[in-house]
């Protein structure tokens, strides 16, 4: 299992972002569906090693991230990107994903190759000599596609990694995710329940700082058949279904 | 349509519908201005400038400028006015970028207004921090050496973006001190100028006009990737 | 986007030997984008404009032309601020850009890669603040100013832009707030001004630390021979050089201690070279306090270096006046002319007298002045001549305007005559003051115009205004030319040259020696 997470908890004064979660995922691709405000993001960056959790356990690619030495090892193996990407405007491309392939103490003799094949791989080969602050939304967006996956990571975290893709790079971003995840453990936090349905083995559903679902789509879509539950297509129908199950059962409780 | 539940006021009086009306626009214009005013971290700007007044007083009740001759003694409170012209010029731009500049017609209105009141605000800051002490050139000198600072930073402001509007200032300073140093007589080394000169007088107003045009009309120079990034 | 697949990588703990590479890409992207070299050639103008061109209204000397620039800091005001602007723009610019998170997320401690970031920036400063100097000495080279530069200082200008790099890269590091730069940019400014300002009352103890101090670097009259007859001292450089280390340390080190910077080691490791910087500032500050200002510089003796003192040998550059030679150093050379204008007809009228010198030979000027700039001693009799406090014809700083020759030969020869009679430092009395009338007179100085020459080389010769303070060593000038005193010079100077010099060879020690009064005056 790449990661295991017991119990967690993390608390923002008196909010609890996260409110108890366990979570065990190995290589696949994960997707982390809810609300806003669900804490989709906190836990996100918990698995990122941002910030420690207030309390549970935690355990990513077989280390515990609160010591220094293993946490820089999980993050040489860590690929991340945020919902809110910032760049460097001055940077070309290939000098932001470089950038951070150095960061993540890549062996250097590798870095160019590794930088050109992750240019390539979200389409930007023809763009890797322009400076950042010509690039549309879109584009910035697989640039920071990039910078995660430079270093092959065995555990990849994208926060809403399809904001500003258009439908035929979405297309091609989840054959990649799902490439990605024959060795890797990717988990996408997104609101786009067609991209989970179409990349992801399995799917968790958080809300309120709880995963209330974990399981694979095929089982969140069946959950929402014959509930009446609102939604266009039976992921979306499933998805609102089992919140709204969560929601009363807190509800009675 | 109808004319149904139209109202006619008496002759005279002000309906209070309408009253109410122009209250709410007062208010809403209120709350237009403090928005603008802390998108631009104004409040951070004016406790920088009472940071500024309280080193002047330090400066003149210490005696700071303690030695040198003439020219060397106006050289503290001098350095001290670059910085509170480099302060309003650098609060000047505001991290909204090109939906800002579409919005309406209250954007060069709220950018002079907000470049006026703050030079006016840090006058009187320094003004009451020249108190301490003997300030050279006294209080009319103060006015035309600080508008005229902050009007090269915010032309300072208008031409290299206002992130970097302390430039203007501080070349200027660099600038004044080998006019001062070397006795330099032109009216646009206005601080070297006497306090009543009318020389470097004039050249400080056309300076401030031309930055306040500028300022208000187009605002602080911004690239297209800065907005939304600016803190 | 494509599915296709690279070979798996095999992560390694990486060992050292991987660092320096690593480090020199991350320096080399850092470098390409830094926001440093836009600023440069503003920089560049400014040097050009504060920096060098004033000094080019000095005499060529080095000493001369880099009092303004190095001695009082112009090279560094000029620089100082707008790099701290700068470099705090850099060190707010991951917090600004959104990017502190990913950053962080990486394996490189966030402190490593903001280290990498303002690396880039100081040596981009660094490099142009070296760069525009050494075009101004080599400008000064083409020129044939005399002497040699001072590199020492130079150092220190290259090692204060470190300093203020480091300061205001802790700064936007801090305060990733638009104003950080503005007020990195103004804390520098108003540093170096106070301490350009505490140089004017303190020209000894802590204070010589404060780079922008021009006493005890550069003498504050600018006029030594510091690189001409004796080498620029390194103490005080050295002194000044570990406190801006210190200082920029220090400020590196404290943006290493925030948790996010890294593990726990190295937070403690930033914090470490924290007291480290403070440390050295601090030493450096106790050892400013011990230094002595000498004849050659200030000494520190903790630091001092004997073979400093070794004087810089030349061959001298010589000429004659009157058939007595005279020579110079060579730095001095192309004034040569004018010293043997001014001294041969004083040397002239001299020749035969008792204590008439039968050679003139430059020596250098001493820190702090004090000294007299015509000397003479020895047997036989030495003209010995401090040109360095002197000031030169030709272009003079902030002088009212360019010195003419006249004037210059008009002081040589007073201070000829005043030395000659034995009046030292200030007017002598009436006596000697009526003798040396008579020399300057034969010299080609008529008494009218005495009392002007007087006054113009006040600064040189002493007071001798009339109205002076009594003063029973050196005594008032000599007054107005109607006067006592050029009454009895009159008298002196209308006597046939032969018995005036008869007279005078019987005379003349006893002028020195104060025994002979006006009323003895023939």
């Amino acid at each position: 299992m790449n990661v295991e997470i017991g119990e967690v908890t993390k608390r923002f004064g008196r909010t609890f972002a996260v409110a108890g979660v366990s979570l065990e995922t190995g290589p696949g691709v994960l997707g982390l569906l809810g609300p806003n405000g669900a804490g989709k993001t906190t836990l996100l960056r918990m698995m990122a090693t941002l910030i420690p959790p207030s309390s549970g356990s935690v355990r990513l690619l077989g280390r515990d991230p609160a010591g220094y030495g293993p946490r820089r090892e999980i993050r040489r193996r860590l690929g991340y990107l945020p919902q809110n990407l910032g760049y460097y405007p001055g940077f070309t491309v290939a000098e932001f994903v470089e950038y951070f392939a150095l960061l993540k103490e890549m062996p250097p003799g590798r870095v160019p190759q590794a930088v050109a094949t992750a240019i390539e791989r979200v389409e930007l080969g023809g763009r890797a000599r322009a400076k950042l602050r010509t690039l549309s939304g879109g584009m910035l967006r697989r640039a920071g596609i990039a910078q995660a996956i430079v270093n092959e990571p065995e555990l990849l975290l994208l926060d809403e990694p399809t904001a500003g893709l258009d439908p035929e790079q979405r297309v091609a971003f989840r054959a990649l995710l799902r490439d990605l995840g024959q060795r890797a453990t990717v988990i996408v936090s997104t609101h786009l329940v067609e991209d989970v349905g179409a990349a992801c083995s399995q799917v968790a559903l958080m809300d309120a700082g709880q995963i209330v679902f974990h399981g694979t789509p095929d089982e969140l879509a069946a959950g929402g058949e014959g509930s009446g539950a609102a939604g266009d297509a039976p992921l979306e129908r499933g998805y609102s279904a089992v919140l709204a199950a969560h929601r009363s059962a807190g509800a009675a409780a | 349509m109808t004319t149904a539940g139209l109202h006619r006021p008496a002759p005279g009086t002000v309906p209070a519908r309408a009253a109410g009306a122009r209250r709410q626009r007062a208010a809403a214009g209120c709350r237009l201005v403090r928005l603008y005013l802390v998108s631009r971290r104004v409040p951070v700007a004016l406790a920088l400038l009472a940071g500024l007044g309280a080193v002047l007083w330090a400066a003149l009740h210490w005696r700071w400028n303690i030695a040198g001759g003439p020219a060397a003694r106006e050289f503290i409170p001098l350095t001290i006015q670059t910085g509170a012209a480099a302060v309003i010029a650098v609060a000047s731009y505001g991290p909204f970028g090109e939906p800002e500049r579409a919005a309406g017609r209250w954007l060069p209105w709220l950018r002079l207004g907000a470049a006026v009141a703050l030079t006016a605000i840090a006058f009187g800051i320094l003004a009451a921090g020249a108190a301490a002490g003997r300030m050279p050139g006294g209080t009319l000198a103060l006015l035309r050496d600080l508008g005229g600072m902050t009007g090269i930073g915010l032309l300072s402001a208008a031409v290299l973006g206002g992130a970097f509007g302390w430039v203007g200032p501080m070349v200027y300073l660099l600038i004044i001190e080998g006019a001062l140093a070397h006795r330099s007589v032109t009216p646009w080394v206005w601080p070297a100028r006497p306090p009543h000169d009318r020389g470097g007088a004039i050249c400080a107003c056309l300076v401030v006009a031309a930055a306040l045009v500028l300022i208000a009309v187009r605002g602080p120079r911004e690239s297209s990737r800065e907005s939304g990034r600016a803190s | 986007m494509t599915a296709a697949t690279s070979t798996p990588v095999r992560h390694r703990s990486p060992r050292v030997t991987w660092a320096v590479p690593r480090g020199a890409r991350l320096l080399r992207v850092e470098l390409l984008r830094s926001a440093m070299p836009w600023i440069l050639p503003l920089i560049a103008a400014l040097f050009w404009f504060d920096s060098y061109r004033p000094s080019t209204a000095t005499a060529p000397l080095y000493g001369v032309r880099t009092f303004w620039n190095m001695g009082q800091g112009h090279t560094i005001s000029d620089c100082g601020p707008f790099v701290a602007g700068v470099a705090a723009w850099m060190g707010s610019r991951d917090a600004r850009r959104g990017l502190a998170d990913l950053v962080t997320a990486t394996a490189r401690p966030r402190w490593a890669a903001q280290l990498v970031t303002w690396a880039a920036t100081a040596i981009w400063a660094v490099a142009a603040y070296l760069l525009f100097a050494c075009v101004m000495f080599a400008s000064y080279a083409r020129e044939g100013v005399g002497g040699t530069p001072p590199w020492w200082w130079v150092a220190v200008g290259a090692t204060a832009v470190i300093a203020f790099s480091a300061a205001g890269f802790a700064v936007g590091a801090y305060w990733p707030s638009r104003f950080a730069a503005a007020v990195a940019a103004f804390g520098a400014a108003i540093a170096m001004y106070l301490s350009f300002q505490i140089g004017f009352s303190h020209a000894s103890g802590w204070a010589l630390i404060l780079p922008t101090n021009s006493n005890g670097n550069f003498d504050g009259s600018a006029l030594t021979d510091a690189g001409i007859f004796y080498r620029w001292l390194p103490d005080l450089p050295i002194a000044r050089m570990m406190f801006l280390a210190g200082i920029a340390m220090a400020a590196l080190g404290l943006t290493g201690l925030p948790g996010r910077a890294g593990g726990r080691r190295l937070r403690l490791g930033a914090a470490a070279v924290t007291l480290a910087g403070l440390t050295l500032a601090g030493t450096a500050v106790g050892l400013v306090r011990t230094a002595d200002v000498t004849a050659h510089g200030v000494v520190i003796p903790a630091l001092h270096d004997s073979s400093s003192d070794t004087p810089i040998s030349y061959t001298p550059a010589c000429g004659r006046a009157a058939g007595v030679a005279v020579c110079l150093n060579p730095a001095y050379r192309r004034w040569l002319p004018d010293v043997t204008a001014a001294l041969a007809p004083v040397l002239a009228e001299v020749a035969g007298l008792p204590g008439a010198p039968v050679r003139a030979t430059q020596v250098p000027a001493a820190y702090a002045g004090g000294s007299l700039v015509i000397t003479m001693g020895g047997h036989p009799t030495v003209l010995h001549l401090s040109l360095g406090q002197l000031n030169l014809p030709g272009p003079c700083g902030f002088c009212a305007g360019p010195v003419a020759a006249n004037q210059f030969i008009g002081w040589i020869r007073l201070l000829f005559a005043q030395s000659f009679v034995g009046a030292g430092q200030g007017a002598g009395r009436p006596a000697q003051q009526a003798v040396g009338a008579v020399l300057l007179r034969g010299a080609g100085i008529p008494f009218a115009a005495q009392p002007g020459l007087m006054a113009s080389a006040e600064n040189f010769a002493g007071p001798v205004s009339a109205g002076c303070p009594a003063d029973t060593k050196t005594g008032c000038g000599p007054g107005p030319s109607t006067g006592a005193v050029y009454a009895a010079a009159g008298r002196l100077a209308a006597m046939p040259a032969t018995a005036r010099r008869a007279w005078l060879a019987g005379h003349l020690a006893g002028v020195r020696a104060g025994r002979v009064a006006l009323r003895d005056l023939p």
